[in-house]
């Protein structure tokens, strides 16, 4: 689990795994998000591979990169167990402070 | 109902019907942060200032605020008060908030925690780890008495 929390601490990193987390990508697709030179996102890459969250495959000179959800099982479990349930009730608050601040009369804001 | 929490990818992500400006209260106002965790709060929201929450399943989290950056971004660190494995500031925790339309989409990221601590002082899982050893040893620990 360590080495999947030191991996994902990094924001970029982070945002590539939401952009590989519904289907594959080659790193170029993936650099073309970013700002940063090719070589820094390689080197993430480099990094979510080795924690385990990624996995890489190559097609000609291509490499491809795909989400490893099984890399992410005790991460998962403990975010959930720590702040999953905290998180739905933050939620259910703040949609009901965001109701009561636009008032009963706001029919848009009703469900 | 949709899924709310997609933490498939080592972090937490939450959309709520409100803004930006209304959620980032309840990470940073004492009487709003009660509402969803722990039972009493204190805290100091600013860089540097302390925070202490009580009633988190039994244990008092207690750290510092590292960056407030309303309405988007608030990084504090974590631990658990008297705790020698997980001490205050040994881990960090950073939440986003990103508008979407009229939503907010929150994304939590619990980061730097030393290796299988994390867990150990939640209720969960001081319930659960002794019934999942008892199924992986073959028995059956009974019906769940949390289980509605």
């Amino acid at each position: 689990m360590e080495a999947a929390l030191k991996a994902i601490a990094e924001p970029r990193r982070r945002a590539i795994l939401r952009l590989v987390r519904d289907g594959e990508l080659t790193a170029g697709a993936i650099a073309s998000h970013f700002e940063v030179t090719r070589p820094a996102i390689s080197q993430h890459l480099s990094v979510l591979k080795d924690a385990g969250l990624l996995s890489e495959r190559r097609d000609g000179t291509k490499r491809i990169y795909r989400l490893r959800p099984e890399g992410f099982e005790d991460v998962r479990a403990f975010l959930e167990q720590m702040w999953g349930e905290r998180l739905q009730v933050l939620k259910a608050e703040a949609e009901a402070e965001e109701r009561r601040k636009h008032g009963a009369g706001s029919a848009s804001r009703r469900r | 109902m949709a899924q709310v929490l997609r933490p498939d990818v080592g972090e937490l992500e939450v959309r709520i019907q409100a803004s930006p400006e209304t959620v980032f209260e309840f990470l940073t106002d004492a009487e709003k942060v009660t509402r969803w965790k722990g039972t009493a709060a204190e805290l100091d929201p600013r860089p540097g200032g302390i925070y202490r929450i009580s009633g988190m399943g039994g244990s008092t989290a207690l750290g510092e605020f590292v960056s407030i950056e309303p309405p988007t971004r608030v990084v504090f660190t974590w631990g658990w008060e008297g705790d020698e494995d997980v001490p205050p500031g040994s881990s960090t925790v950073e939440v986003t908030l990103t508008p979407d339309g009229d939503e907010t989409v929150l994304r939590l990221v619990h980061r730097d925690l030393p290796e299988g601590q994390g867990i150990k002082h939640e209720q969960g899982w001081s319930h659960y780890i002794p019934r999942l050893a008892a199924v992986a040893a073959g028995n059956d620990p009974g019906p769940d008495p949390w289980a509605h």
